[in-house]
């Protein structure tokens, strides 16, 4: 067949039976931005793409909810959305500084959080920024909802634990006070590139002591990857230079694969250079 | 008509005449373009490097509803019996004919009225290979018992290379020699002698308007509408290819989304129309950007420099081995390989020189000319081989260069006394504004900072030609006619500035008609920084052309001298009424002699030189090796600029390019297959990688010859900005990279080594 159908179904029934089942080449769409790429390279070729902008009120907007101590984000939301918007730029300030390395303005335009959650390249900059904000996502599926904590959502290169026919509805962000977060992304060419080494890091520190941290590590391996390691390292500890290098020494065993961006062990150079670096300026 | 007073239009930088229409969406080009009963073809391409076809399996593809055929070469020489091109070797064939030479080379077209149905069937299309051994490296294919062609072919137009026909069993397509002196007995007796090897690798020109031709043929005639630099050409190597006279093939170009080299001579036009002439309907191929990786690229290069330097800093001789990987099929190539041989040595004044420059086949994608046709690949070396020899003498950089160089009124290596090129004066300005006598903080921190200069020439294509016309109208309004490409760079401005200034008329209302070989005269192609230089001179002798005539016809009307009438006045009162032109013809060819072919000795090699310095400053993140060029500074000999706005643009857009292959380009190859062919993983500049602080400046020169003293402007920057951020780096860490690009891991890879050397 030539060409594809594009669909914008009304509900969350329609869009399931547009979808079809496990055998289905039709996709849903958020903003196309990587599916776009895949087609154009011929590495995917659906029947159809099922947009998800009428589906369900669900799959939009921000809300901050009434305590005060999580956002539930729908999964249409463009990057623009989210880089415009006041509360997260109060109260998520790190998902701001990271929209402003991400792309550029025209995919921020369009691309959206759910598309971006699912298409699961390990390059990508959100990811692990919500990884190490202790994101979860709730899904709808014919089945019914689920709330997967990110942490279990990514399965590796391209691929997530989606149960066939579920979509990315939410991601649910907790809101942490106190913790000082900060994304690094280290780019090997241009400016514009994907990042040869993402961290993703939050540090809760009381006085001198730091009571937790997040430390997430993207783009040089096949998918987010928490550091638990060089976390446990750190934590309960006070951040001393010489702490700071044996967390950053602990990354030693992540298995990091060579691409154009840079060898692998030039790679692991970079994420113990730069992790040490930001966590002593997050520390101070 | 505004009266403008004469000398007034060189040295203006009046806004480009295409402006408006451009920012209006109003500008033509060609893939705006749809004739009648047009069909789109999509090319099927091989997967692999070297092999030969056993079978392409066409016939699911072609039953596919809504594909009009689909053509593999078998069909192509029911019409062309000998269906191969080139510009320097006829080595390429329309579409594989037999084998494949490189993964991405065309196998088959599908031709459909839906390009969508067309793009739809490349995927029925199957091709049985029987895989070849083959070759990738410059170096290992010059000796590779495996051939990548069976028999060199070079074209008749290039009577020079006569001597190749019939070569057989190498991947060696072309050996240039330049010989002076005795080098082999001033390294005898040198002081000191040192001996590098420098490499550069594959990129391309990323054009934002990816190749495309329209050719509709029919009834014994054929009209191209094309994105090239260089219809001319395209239109004497299709008549040569359909082997009819000239005259029945029309080659049209609108605006080009820039060139850089890449749609020079002849690219897709041969193949779209030999379909077109199958078919017997107009047909277009309109590439993506990542087919472009397929076309044309810049030539891999490894250099391999040797000089002898006495103990004060002379240097009394350079020897200099330069192989160019050309990839599966010549394109112009073997001009590459000689005109960048030529001047391979550098800008400097050196007694003894031998030369050995080589064209090598490979099984990569072909590789042609980009912007300096060689001379960054060589001027790379030579730069940075200046600085590590002044390291080890303990030198000073710039004072050795000084000692050393090529100044106005001295032969060149080839012979040709040099002239008109202001290469100190470049180099100065370039100190000078870097600020290379100020104090630096060299060390803070993790931090390295460092200076590099470097400067470089390039000689221009030689002989070549440009035909001007110049027609006035009755009313006193004029065109001027001239098949040189406006692909951004600003020439139709330039030219009618030319114009405007002999006849002392408002450039911004005289009209460039854009090529069409039907109607514009012959021009050799918009290349090599030689349209200012030669077409400039053309079009300066057709307005002085008409001017005569005008004022012939104020005689003739019997008009008392310096009455100054009005033009059309003057065909009014001869006609009687609004009628008539005047019409202005220059042709330009600038002097040259053919070098020795031993010796690479001639007193005239190129019409003019190319001169560029660039001086850059860094600093280097000693820990990781990432680092940032904060200051960049090109500097240009161009002449008189007739249009400084533009030679501006001219020098930072050509910066930008460069500074993309210095530190970041490169196309990537597992055994054969590009890995990086799309604008997702092979990446260019963007504004932000660019140094905060980027000047870009011509000198004040003069090149007595060219039109009010311009000449081309177009590549000079290209030149020196390699070897200057090269010259920086080491400069901060210490050790010199020979390998382009110069990444952030080959830095901490220096660095690295140098520490384990025990260096500091």
């Amino acid at each position: 067949m030539i060409g594809l159908d594009i669909h914008e179904p009304q509900s969350l029934e329609e869009a399931f039976a547009l979808l079809g089942d496990d055998e289905s080449t039709a996709r849903p769409m958020g903003g196309g931005t990587a599916l776009m790429l895949m087609m154009k390279a011929r590495l995917f070729k659906p029947s159809a793409l099922v947009s998800l902008a009428k589906a369900d009120p669900r799959f939009h907007g921000i809300h901050l909810s009434s305590d005060g101590k999580a956002f539930t984000i729908g999964a249409m939301t463009t990057f623009a959305a989210l880089e415009h918007h006041d509360a997260i730029a109060k109260h998520l300030p790190v998902i701001t500084q990271t929209m402003v390395t991400l792309a550029n303005p025209r995919v921020r335009n369009v691309a959206t959080i759910g598309g971006n959650l699912a298409h699961a390249d390990p390059h990508l900059d959100l990811p692990p920024v919500w990884l190490s904000l202790d994101s979860s996502i709730r899904t709808i599926g014919p089945a019914g909802e689920r709330i997967v904590p990110l942490a279990d959502f990514f399965a590796g290169y391209y691929e997530t634990n989606l149960l066939p026919g579920e979509l990315i509805m939410q991601v649910h962000v907790p809101v942490s006070p106190g913790w000082r977060r900060r994304y690094v992304k280290i780019t090997t060419r241009s400016a514009h590139d994907w990042p040869a080494v993402g961290i993703a890091l939050g540090l809760q520190m009381q006085a001198e002591l730091c009571t937790d941290v997040r430390i997430v590590l993207s783009a040089a391996t096949d998918r987010p990857l928490r550091l638990e390691a060089a976390e446990s390292i750190l934590r309960g500890q006070k951040l001393t230079p010489g702490r700071i290098a044996d967390a950053a020494q602990a990354t030693g065993d992540i298995h990091i694969e060579s691409d154009s961006r840079g060898s692998a062990d030039y790679k692991a150079h970079l994420l113990k250079v730069h992790l040490a670096r930001a966590l002593q300026d997050l520390s101070e | 008509m505004a009266t403008i007073t004469a000398g007034s239009q060189i040295g203006r930088s009046i806004p480009r005449l295409e402006s408006r229409d451009k920012v209006t969406g109003r500008a033509e080009y060609t893939h705006h373009l749809k004739l009648p009963g047009m069909l789109y073809g999509k090319i099927f391409r091989s997967t692999m490097p070297h092999a030969k076809i056993r079978k392409v399996d066409t016939s699911a593809a072609a039953a596919l509803p809504g594909v009009y055929r689909v053509v593999t070469i078998d069909d192509i020489r029911t019409v062309i019996p000998h269906p191969y091109y080139g510009p320097a070797f006829h080595d390429q064939p329309v579409l594989a004919d037999g084998k494949v030479r490189f993964a991405g080379e065309p196998v088959a077209v599908v031709l459909a009225s839906d390009p969508a149905v067309a793009e739809e069937a490349l995927g029925l299309i199957e091709a049985e290979y029987e895989e070849l051994p083959a070759v990738y490296d410059e170096l290992e294919a010059a000796s590779s018992p495996h051939l990548v062609h069976d028999e060199l072919k070079p074209a008749a137009t290039f009577p020079d290379l006569q001597h190749l026909k019939g070569r057989r069993g190498t991947n060696i397509a072309l050996d240039y020699k330049m010989r002076r002196g005795n080098v082999d007995a001033a390294f005898a007796s040198a002081d000191h002698v040192f001996e590098h090897e420098f490499r550069t690798q594959q990129v391309m020109h990323v054009p934002m308007e990816p190749f495309v031709t329209v050719a509709d043929v029919a009834n014994g005639q054929a009209t191209l509408h094309t994105a090239s630099q260089g219809p001319s050409f395209v239109r004497i190597e299709i008549a040569r290819l359909l082997g009819w006279p000239e005259n029945r093939v029309r080659v049209k170009v609108p605006h080009l989304g820039g060139g850089f080299g890449g749609k020079l001579y002849i690219k897709l036009e041969a193949l779209v129309t030999s379909l077109s002439l199958l078919v017997a309907r107009p047909v277009k191929i309109s590439l993506t950007m990542e087919e472009q990786f397929f076309m044309v690229t810049r030539h891999p290069c490894t250099f391999r420099i040797k000089s002898a330097v006495t103990k004060a800093g002379k240097i009394t001789a350079r020897k200099c081995e330069v192989w160019w990987n050309g990839g599966a099929y010549a394109d112009i190539g073997p001009r590459v390989t000689q005109k960048a041989g030529f001047t391979s040595a550098g800008p400097y004044d050196i007694e003894n020189v031998w030369i050995d420059s080589f064209a090598v086949y490979t099984n990569r994608p072909p590789c042609g000319a980009l912007r300096g046709f060689g001379a960054p690949q060589t001027a790379w070396a030579y730069e940075c081989h200046m600085d590590m020899m002044a390291r080890e003498l303990d030198l000073d950089p710039v004072a050795f260069r000084r000692m050393n160089m090529l100044r106005n009124g001295r032969p060149q290596a080839g012979g040709t006394v040099m002239e008109d090129a202001d290469i100190e004066a470049s180099m100065d300005l370039a100190l000078e504004r870097i600020g290379w006598n100020a104090p630096l903080e060299r060390v803070s921190g993790n931090i390295r900072r460092g200076r590099g200069i470097a400067i470089g020439f390039k000689g221009i294509t030689a002989p070549t030609t440009s035909v001007a016309i110049v027609n006035v109208y009755a009313d006193g309004s004029c065109v001027l006619y001239i098949s040189t490409v406006d692909m951004g760079q600003g020439s139709d401005t330039v030219m009618a500035q030319i114009v405007g200034e002999v006849l002392n008329l408002d450039p911004e209302k005289i009209k460039v008609i854009h090529p069409d070989t039907d109607v514009t005269p012959y021009d050799m192609g918009t290349l090599g920084s030689r349209s200012t230089y030669h077409m400039g001179t053309a079009v300066r002798l057709a307005a002085e052309d008409a001017k005569n005539k005008i004022e012939e016809l104020a005689r003739d009307l019997d008009m008392p001298p310096g009455s100054n009438l009005p033009v059309a006045e003057l065909l009014r009162k001869k006609y009687g009424m609004q009628a008539g032109n005047i019409i202005g013809t220059g042709s330009f060819m600038p002097d040259y002699q053919k070098p020795d072919p031993e010796t690479g000795q001639t007193r005239k090699a190129t019409p003019f030189w190319g001169v560029g310095a660039s001086s850059a400053e860094v600093e280097i993140d000693m820990e990781t090796g990432e680092f940032k060029v904060t200051k960049l500074v090109n500097i240009a000999d161009v002449g008189v600029p007739i249009n400084p706005k533009l030679v501006e643009a001219q020098l930072s857009g050509a910066g930008i390019m460069q500074y993309g292959f210095t530190t970041i380009e490169n196309m990537i190859f597992r055994d054969g297959q590009l890995t990086n062919g799309s604008l997702a993983d092979y990446k260019i500049p963007s504004l932000l990688d660019m140094p905060k602080v980027f000047i870009n400046e011509a000198t004040r020169s003069n090149q007595k010859d060219g039109p009010f003293g311009a000449k081309g402007a177009g590549e000079s920057t290209t030149i020196a900005l390699s070897p200057a951020i090269g010259n920086a780096i080491a400069d901060a860490i210490g050790v010199h990279i020979p390998d382009l690009p110069v990444t952030p891991e080959a830095v901490y890879r220096a660095i690295q080594s140098l520490k384990n050397a025990g260096g500091h």
